[in-house]
């Protein structure tokens, strides 16, 4: 598949089912695994690792054949820095791999749901993405994958210490996986801080998802676990989706308890946003992803038109800088670039708002 | 001087840094420095929180950094594979091979004890390594299985090959699973 697919398709298919939650965006899994007897990216050759990118690649030519899910593969090196910044933007690479000068490759299936990072930290990274809240799913994919490639790829493992990987926080299971929550409510409220560091304490580890220093612009946490090691891969998740059904019932309880205390003050609020994003001619991404959190939180709330939370996961994507480059087909300044995020995202809506009537057209893609 | 992560609030604490090699100073208030791993360098890598966090411990407690640098042999010992030292790895917070595992097994478990659950794995087990070591057991169940029957215990012969079969469907059973 040419790469150009993976750049302009900002709603893969994997993100094209409605979840049932509207605080859960999305789940990641991610097993670290390294092959045997070959000295860890920072220590190894550039022949260790074309040696490991042929392994690879030899290993899913044979999935390829038996599964329709087919991989693409990309060298790191050939691209230019925007497309590897698009990648990022949409979490089909790592921001590590994407700044490798020289080696560094990775494979994509088409719908852009399973990725294997080759020569990130670790030899292999595989990576697979849900919509919605869904560990078990997403998991079961990149075990498949992981299984598959022990059949012809022998993998660092020892008894006592599991899956060996570069950093002793990956070591064991090699399994960090992820829940991108929505949290308006708790960030207003000023909540968060105090559940971070609960979270932390619980072995959770709660980060932003936008770009460098981004914080949690939009309101958007990433939460995984940090513990690899001492834990199977089953109590990890479950560990993972009890805390995250925690958050998600506070997040639900204080929405509640805003909506009682002042409902015209915060339709006010969140219909402003919308009619920024409506109106705008300048957005900034910080702008851009509160104004998207609150219509969200509109969305949901039965506050604001009805508009799918696969509309608003595809705006929340594009409007990051590279992929708005991308859209725009040119690079852009930081104040065209706010220009073309409005723009972008009025058409975006736009298409929504004609295409409400027509309901249940997101719906039928299973 | 304003804090650079929150903005807000005055910076009374000065972090320093040692990223790919370059040692750098931030300076925040007390509320984000005592929070702040989980926010500032996750965007770069996606491990680096974790890893800053490890490179912060044993940069921030000066205890741990005057026992490296006192050293006793069994820290200055490289790897005989990638060469990397002990010392090496709390610089860069990654190991150099595998084999570091095995070269460092003496320091490990009071790293490990500090970041994770346990010293010992309790997941998946490997399948090539499950069949291995269900192999090795087979052969040493077979060599008292022989023994017993040379010294005509045949009970006990009998439950050895019941333990047998019974490890031998387990790989089969493996064989189908893969």
């Amino acid at each position: 598949m040419n790469i150009e697919h993976f750049l302009t398709n900002a709603n893969p298919s994997w993100m094209q089912y409605e979840s049932d939650s509207d605080i859960v965006i999305s789940t990641r899994i991610r097993l670290a695994r390294n092959i045997a007897n070959v000295r860890f990216p920072i220590s190894f050759t550039e022949q260790d690792a074309e040696q490991i990118e042929h392994q690879l690649m030899n290993a899913l030519l044979a999935i390829n054949r038996e599964n329709p899910n087919r991989f693409s593969y990309f060298k790191v090196k050939d691209m230019p820095q925007l497309q590897r910044q698009i990648l990022v933007e949409k979490h089909l690479i790592s921001p590590n791999l994407a700044r490798r000068q020289k080696i560094g490759a990775f494979f994509l299936t088409e719908d852009e749901s399973i990725s294997i990072l080759v020569n990130e930290e670790d030899h292999i990274r595989i990576q697979s993405l849900a919509q919605g809240m869904n560990l078990q799913q997403a998991y079961g994919e990149a075990k498949k994958v992981d299984r598959y490639l022990s059949k012809s790829i022998a993998y660092a493992y020892e008894d006592r210490y599991g899956y060996l990987t570069s950093c002793p926080t990956n070591v064991g299971t090699g399994l960090r996986a992820s829940v991108m929550l929505h949290l308006p409510v708790l960030t207003m409220t000023k909540q968060m801080n105090a559940l971070i560091q609960m979270m932390t304490r619980l072995g959770m580890v709660v980060r932003g998802i936008y770009g460098e220093g981004s914080d949690n612009l939009g309101n958007v946490y990433q939460i995984s676990n940090q513990i690899t090691l001492g834990k199977s891969e089953e109590v990890i998740l479950q560990e993972l989706e009890k805390v995250v059904e925690q958050i998600i019932q506070k997040e639900q309880l204080a929405r509640k308890n805003l909506l009682l205390r002042a409902p015209a003050v915060l339709e006010d609020r969140l219909s402003r946003s919308l009619g920024t994003l409506k109106y705008a001619k300048i957005l900034t991404s910080e702008e851009a992803a509160s104004c998207l959190s609150n219509v969200r939180l509109g969305v949901s709330l039965g506050l604001l038109e009805p508009i799918s939370q696969r509309k608003l996961n595809e705006c929340m994507l594009i409007m990051q800088p590279g992929l708005i480059q991308q859209y725009a087909g040119a690079t852009l300044q930081s104040t065209e670039r706010d220009m073309y995020r409005a723009k972008l995202l009025q058409e975006k809506l736009n298409e929504q708002t004609r295409n409400n009537g027509e309901k249940g057209e997101d719906s039928y893609d299973v | 001087m304003i804090c650079e992560h929150c903005k807000q609030r005055h910076a009374n604490v000065t972090v320093t840094q040692i990223q790919n090699g370059q040692q750098m100073e931030r300076h925040y208030c007390d509320v984000c420095a005592a929070q702040y791993h989980p926010f500032q360098f996750e965007m770069k890598e996606e491990p680096a929180s974790l890893q800053q966090l490890m490179t912060n411990w044993f940069n921030f407690v000066p205890i741990l950094k005057k026992e490296n640098v006192a050293g006793s042999t069994a820290k200055t010992k490289a790897c005989p594979t990638c060469g990397n030292t002990y010392r090496q790895f709390l610089k860069q917070v990654k190991f150099g091979c595998g084999d570091c595992y095995k070269t460092f097994s003496e320091q490990l478990p009071q790293l490990l004890e500090k970041i994770q659950a346990g010293t010992k794995h309790v997941g998946y087990v490997e399948e090539k390594h499950l069949k291995e070591k269900i192999n090795q057991q087979i052969s040493e169940l077979r060599t008292l299985q022989q023994q017993a029957i040379t010294d005509e215990r045949f009970e006990d012969a009998a439950k050895l090959r019941d333990d047998i079969r019974a490890l031998e469907s387990k790989v089969e059973q493996g064989e189908e699973h893969a």
